[in-house]
């Protein structure tokens, strides 16, 4: 992991804000990705724990989901569409499951992250709070421009209604898949996202699943065949949310 | 820094620094309960409960806890008796090596404290974060219901086996019913299914709770890494980043002088003085190829440098400043290229004699003939030709390597240290540290698994030499991406068979032919290779039969023992070249199969000239035979238990509701062995306390099999006791007699019968002394049953009267008694494994639905580590068959060290798994008992290839069945 330095734990979301425009100053969220990590850079460590970021709350039709929320908060909270739930339950096994957080996943969460997957088709909007305030970025807006540095993320408002569907595969029946295509129908239309054909899970157009991918190739599956992939698991996804693509 | 938390129910306030993990600071609190499996957390050993959350304490920072609550298994130790959890993960057999139980059984705290009465869905998603190579989840998921059932206030079912009516007469064939229905209940509880010939016994047979179960489930210290040494140092390694280069020079200079760092070897610094780091009986093969540091690395993660350091921080720093400069080499990785002529040398020193063509990366070269193999090719009916290819997995065991070393009071060299060979490394490590056997004691604790990667001298030079440098005691313990490039792994091979047959079906003559990949070094290369020649060659009758193979070196990660030791890879290749036969022809795979197959009365034709003991070349004038076999009834049991009519049913193969998926069953024999003739050997002592009780020490070494309680049940058996009166220590070698170690499924056929033998030794005298006291003229009347000696005419003494008298009134003696065993016999296992399938014909992916393993392995000593041990090692071939394998990049670099990208199965993804024991009585073996432990290895791989044809008809010869295999396969049609 990155060695500590230091370690603090800031009361709130202004406070952090403030230790984190220190030199060497990084937001610790659940610690299931920064404190496995085995890069030996010293940091100091900001422990977000007591910002007050892990409500989950009903607002304005939409439901905002705090960034310390961890994926066992969301995966046993009933007011959690039911496909974001298993999305969260499917991320990671019981271990981490109680450690990693919402918004650690959304900075952190890769290339085949269901969860995200689950979120974008969701119509997330991330709230980022900085020296200048708070804003409100979309999902794919943020998974492009990153974070900035000294900004936090503390939570991400979804849209409830509907839920997502997966059809995935992977090598057995619990590990990450390979590909996965999640859907979802809402009153605004069809959402379809993939994971596993691009840096990180992307929103696709349903009607033409596979435009403009370019997938790598790794040893779990070869670019050719995660878009063949792709085109297999965006049908299906459709056809179980009641949409053709 | 200061962190205050709630440790256990009470405060607690620790001095730690930042950086550290909870699990350090637990740990350094006494919480040992607490393992380390990885620095991401993924294995789930670390896991504690925060805040009643379970969670693994390897990715939490100690001042992360800070102001929570955190709870370890030590919580529920506030008693002599274990909590109801503890107790049934005790009484259901739920642990094997017990490295990971205290995290199940919080989890299980955790997940009843929340719900009473929990779905075995919601028990194993608790345990998805809990990786197991050993119990495939079985026994943990059946000891969580029982607990439940416990805390809800119900009587708990004795855990025992479910006995099974045998379906045959033990020799012919049953006819497949579709109607008889198999056995119901839980997976976890064995089916047993008896043989008339196997007498009835007291402690043998039954269902023992292990000896060791109290220390493993209440997390108390016993392992490796369990006590702490007074000014110990920590070590860690520099290693390779290149797969094959030469080292210009180190300069350690910067290493040397950082604050805190006690010492650092390397090749100028340490004596070149070769060896071979396989745990093997002595001789150990050649060639001796390995020096503890060498000025020339052979595969990305090879030892360059070791550092002891008052820290591991400290060691990994000056591991940084070690200044190497490589003169980097071209490398090879393919078997067949490497032995080409055009590949890199590998091994181009001097001092390294014996290879069979160095200039060629060959190592070794060896043939085995019985009769004309190319005539009766020529000749027969069919020929049939087919190459497969098997890959590079690992063992995985769940505690890394660890090793501490010290010097004692009397400045030998101690090693405490996960090892499944103790005698073999104390032997081993003498000449490379230039002492005397007599000046090393090797102390193996609890492993926490092991599988054949602990089968090595992997570590113990390094902290042995490191300690001999700084006259303190010093520690290594194995990252999991080191276990994963530096550890040992299973070989590669490329293996093609031929096979002639005639038109009725009878095998006529079979050769393989074998390249196998151990990597840049011997160390086991020369007898997994011979070990698949002898399995691969047994399974099936023909007269005319031949071996010949090539070993390579390459620059992989180094192969070498993993549980099957070269089987499984051979019964892939046989078993599925078989099933391509027997379609060929038309025949029923299974009837084709019992056409051929090695049964009871057989000759092995080839065993004595294969095998780990070496090729022999001349004839000999009698062949073993095989004494024992229920592969029928194996075959019986297991075609009921899977539904076998249901692959000639399309509607179930083909499911109208889910038009892209096809199902399908298979089915792979499996004929293992029983220990390596001639050459395993066990001891074992016992002595008689003054309570009648008896202290066993054996040399065998459990590495969380159940050999001590195995051992301890055999002596009970003799002896007249309960189990609970034989105390079983291993293993010493300052305390205990020789054994060979833990391989080769030997520890119950051949340890078991030195305990047979030491304790017969002590029942004679016990005999005797009891004659004395009884006034009898003929101590062999006596028999010994309930603790007491009895005369025929009924009247009895107790055995604790006979110690108080032998030892303190009379004639005064210390009864004890040892017990030696080597066989000439290696009697063979018999397994029939089934799986069903189903295939994703639009992706490829391939969904194992169930497995069966029917299991002869002759009188299980305890049904419940038995069928233990089939499960756990079925779970671990069902990786090798499906998902597991070594992703390398053009420079021989892993590209996924770590679980998760190597991806081992969960628990919450586990098929249905059943295991049925079928008993034959081997008259060789104590109370009839041959090996179990590598046999459930041989036959899941072959069994999913089968269920594939069955289901969409594509024969693949190459592991594993990865979706994009299956895929292109599919395509290919």
């Amino acid at each position: 992991m990155p060695r500590a330095l230091t370690y603090q734990r800031p009361d709130s979301v202004d406070a952090a804000i403030t230790l984190l425009t220190g030199d060497g100053h990084r937001p610790l969220a659940g610690g299931t990705v920064l404190n496995a990590d085995d890069d030996p850079t010293l940091v100091s460590m900001v422990d977000l724990q007591s910002c007050g970021l892990e409500t989950i709350l009903a607002t304005d039709g939409r439901l905002r989901l705090g960034a310390m929320a961890t994926l066992a908060d969301l995966a046993e909270d009933e007011r959690v569409p039911t496909g974001l739930a298993e999305a969260a339950r499917a991320e990671l096994p019981s271990t981490l499951r109680s450690l990693a957080t919402v918004g650690g996943t959304v900075v952190a969460g890769g290339p085949d992250s269901v969860l995200l997957a689950a979120l974008l088709v969701h119509d997330s909007r991330v709230q980022v709070v900085g020296p200048d305030g708070v804003t409100t970025v979309m999902l794919p807006e943020l998974q492009d421009l990153g974070v900035p540095v000294g900004h936090l993320i503390t939570a991400v408002d979804i849209d409830p209604t509907g839920s997502c569907i997966r059809h995935a595969t992977a090598r057995t029946p619990a590990d990450v898949p390979i590909v996965s295509a999640t859907a979802r129908t809402s009153d605004d239309g069809v959402r379809l996202a993939l994971t596993g054909v691009a840096n990180h899970p992307v929103l696709v157009d349903p009607s033409d699943p596979t435009s403009g991918l370019t997938p790598s190739d790794d040893f779990r599956g070869s670019a050719s065949y995660r878009l063949r992939l792709a085109a297999v698991l965006a049908t299906r996804a459709l056809a179980a949310t009641g949409e053709v693509a | 820094m200061e962190v205050s938390f709630e440790l256990n129910g009470k405060d607690c306030t620790v001095e730690c620094d930042p950086h550290e993990t909870l699990l350090t600071v637990l740990r350094r609190q006494g919480m040992v309960s607490v393992r380390f499996g990885s620095t991401s957390g993924e294995t789930g050993a670390s896991a504690v409960l925060i805040d009643g959350q379970l969670a693994s304490s390897e990715v939490v920072l100690a001042a992360q806890a800070g102001g929570h609550s955190v709870t370890t298994v030590e919580s529920l130790n506030v008693e002599a008796d274990l909590h109801p959890i503890q107790a049934a993960f005790a009484a259901t057999g739920a642990m094997q090596s017990g490295y990971s139980v205290g995290a199940m059984v919080l989890g299980t705290l955790a997940l009843l404290n929340r719900d009473s009465d929990p779905s075995e869905d919601a028990i194993r998603d608790m345990l998805s974060g809990i990786l197991d190579r050993e119990t495939a989840y079985v026994k943990p998921v059946a000891a969580i219901q029982q607990a439940a059932a416990v805390l809800r206030g119900e009587e708990a079912e004795p855990f025992r086996p479910l006995v099974v009516a045998p379906m045959t007469d033990g020799v012919h064939a049953a006819e497949h019913n579709p109607d008889d229905q198999p056995p119901q209940g839980s997976s976890a509880v064995p089916r047993l299914v008896p043989s008339r010939d196997v007498p009835s016994t007291s402690v043998v047979g039954k269902p023992e709770v292990k000896v060791d179960a109290l220390r493993l489930v209440k997390g108390n210290p016993a392992f490796t890494d369990d006590f702490e040494m007074r000014g110990m140092l920590y070590a860690k390694v520099l290693r390779s980043p290149h797969a094959h280069a030469r080292i210009i020079s180190i300069d350690d200079s910067a290493a040397r002088a950082l604050p805190g760092v006690h010492a650092v070897i390397h090749h100028a610094n340490v004596p070149r003085v070769k060896y071979a780091s396989g745990g093997q009986s002595y001789p150990n093969p050649k060639p001796h190829d390995q020096v503890s540091f060498d000025d020339k690395v052979r595969h990305v993660g090879d030892r360059v440098a070791a550092v002891a350091a008052e820290t591991v921080e400290i060691a990994q720093e000056a591991c940084a400043l070690i200044e190497v400069a490589y003169e980097v080499l071209p490398a090879v990785f393919d078997e067949v290229e490497a032995i080409s002529g055009n590949a890199p040398v590998i091994h181009d020193e001097d001092d390294t004699i014996d290879i069979a063509d160095a200039s060629r990366n060959l190592v070794h070269h060896m043939t085995a003939e019985r009769g004309d193999v190319e005539d009766a090719l020529a000749s027969a009916d069919h020929c049939y030709e087919q190459t497969f290819r098997v890959h590079q997995v690992q063992q995985c065991p769940i505690e890394p390597h660890i090793s501490v070393a010290w010097l004692d009071s009397d400045e030998r060299l101690v090693v405490r240290t996960a090892t499944q060979v103790p005698f073999h490394t104390r032997r081993m490590l003498a000449p490379l540290v230039g002492r005397d056997i007599k000046d090393i004691r090797i102390i193996k604790p609890r492993i926490g698994g092991g599988f054949g990667a602990k089968q090595e001298m992997l570590i113990e030079d390094i902290v042995a030499h490191l300690t001999i440098a700084t006259r303190r005691p010093v520690r290594l313990e194995l990252t999991r991406e080191e276990e994963f490039v530096s550890s040992r792994t299973r070989h590669p091979q490329t293996m093609t068979y031929r096979t002639g047959v005639n038109g009725d079906g009878t095998l006529v003559a079979q050769d393989m032919k074998l390249i196998g990949n151990t990597g840049p070094y011997g160390t086991h290369g020369y007898t997994v290779q011979t070990v698949a020649g002898l399995r691969g060659l047994t399974s099936y009758n023909a007269p005319n039969k031949r071996f010949d193979c090539e070993v390579a070196y390459t620059n992989i990660p180094v192969p070498g023992a993993y549980r099957g030791y070269g089987a499984p890879q051979a019964l892939f290749g046989l078993e599925s070249h078989m099933e391509d036969i027997a379609a060929d022809l038309g025949i029923d795979p299974i009837e084709f199969r019992r056409q051929n197959w090695t049964k009871t009365g057989d000759e092995m034709n080839i065993a004595p000239h294969l095998g780990e003991q070496g090729v022999l070349e001349e004839e000999l004038d009698e062949y073993p035979t095989v004494k024992s076999d229920g592969i029928e009834e194996c075959v019986a049991q297991g075609a009921r238990a899977i539904g076998w009519h249901r692959r000639d049913d399309r509607s179930w193969r083909e499911p109208a509701d889910r038009p892209h998926i096809r199902r399908g069953i298979g089915y792979s024999h499996a004929m293992h062995g029983t220990a390596i003739p001639f050459l395993d050997m066990g001891g074992c002592s016992i002595k008689l306390n003054d309570d009648g009780s008896f202290n066993m020490l054996v040399g065998a070494t459990d590495l969380g099999t159940g050999a001590d309680t195995v051992l301890g049940q055999i002596a009970a058996e003799v002896l007249g006791v309960p189990l609970d009166d034989i105390r079983v220590y291993s293993s010493d070698t300052d305390m205990t007699p020789f054994d060979t170690g833990a391989y080769a499924s030997s520890t119950t056929y051949i340890s078991g019968t030195a305990a047979l033998r030491a304790a017969e030794v002590v029942r004679k005298r016990l005999k005797e002394r009891a004659a004395m006291l009884l006034g009898i003229d003929v101590p062999c009347s006596i028999e010994l049953r309930d603790r007491r000696a009895y005369a025929p005419d009924g009247r009895s003494v107790s055995l604790e009267e006979i110690a108080l008298d032998s030892l303190h009134l009379n004639e005064q003696e210390q009864i004890m008694g040892t017990g030696s065993h080597v066989s000439p016999d290696c009697p063979p296992p018999f397994g029939a494994t089934f799986v069903e399938v189903e295939v994703d014909v639009e992706t490829g992916q391939v969904t194992v639905g169930h497995m069966v393993m029917a299991v002869d392995c002759g009188v299980a000593i305890n049904p419940v580590t038995a069928s233990g041990q089939v499960e756990g090692g079925m779970l671990q071939a069902l990786g090798y068959a499906h998902c597991e394998e070594f992703a390398m990049d053009e420079e021989g670099r892993m590209l996924n060290a770590a679980f998760g990208p190597y991806w081992i199965y969960r628990a919450d993804e586990m098929p249905r798994t059943d295991v049925f024991l079928v008993q034959t009585m081997e008259d060789s073996g104590p109370f009839g008992a041959k090996a179990v432990a590598e046999i459930p290895k041989d036959g899941v791989a072959p069994a999913i290839r089968s269920a594939l044809v069955n289901a969409v008809g594509v024969r693949i010869d190459q592991l594993p069945f990865t979706p994009e295999r299956v895929f292109d396969a599919l395509q290919r049609g």
